[in-house]
Parts: structure tokens; C-alpha cells; sequence
């Protein structure tokens, strides 16, 4: 009698994830997946319609969980510059504690089911986010512009910083590694250039 | 269609490994299934080696997928 293990579906979420981070998307196969977790294949189809079916619920599980870490102790009516340094905090933090999440998110992204997953995961946070920089540029904390330009300054640098800390170099093979100090010195220059 | 987490009861899932090899096989199979009121759902995985067939059904068993996929001459073997 085949009974849900709340185990195993842990370990097989955390299988997939490694594995598509390993081999692409392409390269993905339940087969594989099974004889990694000692499963058989039949149990991941107990979980699971078929390989479309885990991919997206594995993005959108890490779409979920990423939006609600990025919104801890944040607040749309915060002021601009204590709002943003929260979400760089959090989404740092995110990035630094979950780095295989993260590159998996990226391939499921890039895949046939980018578009479907990112609606999922955005929907409270997208709200959350409009609200808090139509506050910022009411109060005349943060200049109006274009969401790309917005979010290319805003977040762009902080992103830079953390795809060197997970390559482990920055610009021609310098040694790099975050730090609060890096994220600090290049939060204030991000405020400055938005601040009218 | 409800949610099919928690509240899914796994013995109606039943899983098959079978020989289809194209869209123009699915759809057979699809004639097949889609016409009985018993098949609650079903999907085949095309990604996989396996052509991993998945029906979801509360009185069927697995005989009797075997049979019907038999009767239109797939190959059909119950994975466990």
C-alpha cells in the first residue's frame, strides 16, 4: 500500500533541485532523480504528474519562499532608503543561505515554464512593491522612473556583488567575497542616485 | 479540479510503463481513456524513457488499463 512520505518528499525536492542546478533543464530526467533517491520511479509519479508537472512546483515553491523571506520585517509605508536597505538585507541573506535555490530558480526561469512561475511566485509582492515606491516618490524620497531603470540601480549592483561572492572572483579573477561592509558602502551610493 | 495534495488518496494513482512513441499514439491512447467515466485523469510523461503513464481512478484497476492499452496494441506494464 503506497502511504505519502513527507520524508522522502523532502528529499526528492532537494534531489531535483541539486540536479537541475547540475545537468540543465535539458538534462533533467525523473528516471535519474529516482535512482538518486532511491525511489522508485512509479513513487515520484505517486508526487508527481510527470517531469513539467515537478519542475513547476519546484519553482514555484522557491518563487514562494523567496518572496515571503524578501518581505520579513518589510513594510510598504516604510521610508525609501530603511525600506530598500531591508529588502537588500533580506534578499542577500536569502541568496547567501539557499545559493542552490537560487541557481535553480534562474534555470526554471530561463525554461519553458519561466513565465508561469514567476506569475506565481510574484502575486502578494508585485502589490507590496508598487505601493512601497509610489509612497517613496509621493514623499519625494525616490526620483521617477521607468520600473527597468528603477530596478536596474536599485537592486542591479546588489545582484552584481552576490553572483561574484557565488563565483568566488569579481572582474578579472579577483578574489571576492561578500560582506556587510561591500553591500553597506554600495547601499549608500544606490540611495544617492535615486534620492532627488 | 480539487487540489490534489494532501487529500489525494494515493491507491487510486496507478502508474504504467508503456511503449508510446508519438503524439498519434497519445492520441489513441487518449480515445481510449478519455471515454471512460472511470479514468478520473490521466497523463503520459513523453520526457521520459519510461512513456510513464499516470491514471487516476477510484474503481479501475490495473489489469484492467493493462488489457485496454493491450486491445489498441500498446505494451503496458504496472510500475511499482
Amino acid at each position: 500500500m503506497r502511504t505519502r512520505n513527507a520524508d522522502k518528499e523532502k528529499l526528492v525536492k532537494e534531489k531535483a533541485i541539486e540536479m537541475l542546478v547540475k545537468d540543465g533543464f535539458q538534462g533533467f530526467s525523473m528516471n535519474r532523480l529516482a535512482l538518486a533517491c532511491g525511489v522508485s520511479v512509479a513513487t515520484l509519479y505517486i508526487y508527481y504528474q510527470d517531469k513539467d508537472d515537478l519542475i513547476k512546483k519546484i519553482g514555484a515553491e522557491i518563487g514562494k519562499l523567496f518572496m515571503a523571506k524578501t518581505l520579513q520585517g518589510f513594510n510598504p509605508q516604510m521610508g525609501f532608503a530603511e525600506g530598500l536597505k531591508k529588502q537588500w538585507e533580506n534578499r542577500a541573506a536569502f541568496a547567501l543561505k539557499n545559493p542552490k535555490e537560487v541557481a535553480c530558480y534562474e534555470i526554471i526561469r530561463r525554461s519553458r515554464h519561466g513565465d508561469n512561475i514567476v506569475e506565481e511566485s510574484l502575486k502578494g509582492f508585485k502589490a507590496a512593491m508598487g505601493d512601497f515606491t509610489h509612497n517613496a516618490i509621493k514623499n519625494k524620497e525616490l526620483i521617477s522612473v521607468s520600473v527597468e531603470v528603477f530596478w536596474s540601480i536599485a537592486y542591479g549592483p546588489l545582484y552584481t556583488l552576490l553572483r561574484f561572492h557565488e563565483e568566488g572572483k569579481s572582474i578579472g579573477g579577483r578574489p571576492f567575497k561578500f560582506s556587510k561592509k561591500t553591500m553597506d558602502e554600495t547601499f549608500q551610493l544606490v540611495i544617492k542616485a535615486l534620492t532627488p | 479540479m480539487k487540489g490534489n495534495t494532501t487529500t489525494i488518496d494515493l491507491s487510486n494513482i496507478l502508474i504504467f510503463k508503456t511503449n508510446i512513441q508519438t503524439e498519434f499514439d497519445k492520441l489513441r491512447i487518449k480515445n481510449v481513456l478519455d471515454a471512460s467515466h472511470k479514468v478520473l485523469k490521466w497523463n503520459i510523461d513523453m520526457d521520459d524513457v519510461d512513456r510513464v503513464l499516470r491514471v487516476v481512478s477510484d474503481s479501475l484497476t490495473p489489469e484492467q488499463i493493462i488489457s485496454v492499452l493491450d486491445y489498441v496494441g500498446f505494451e503496458c506494464a504496472e510500475l511499482e
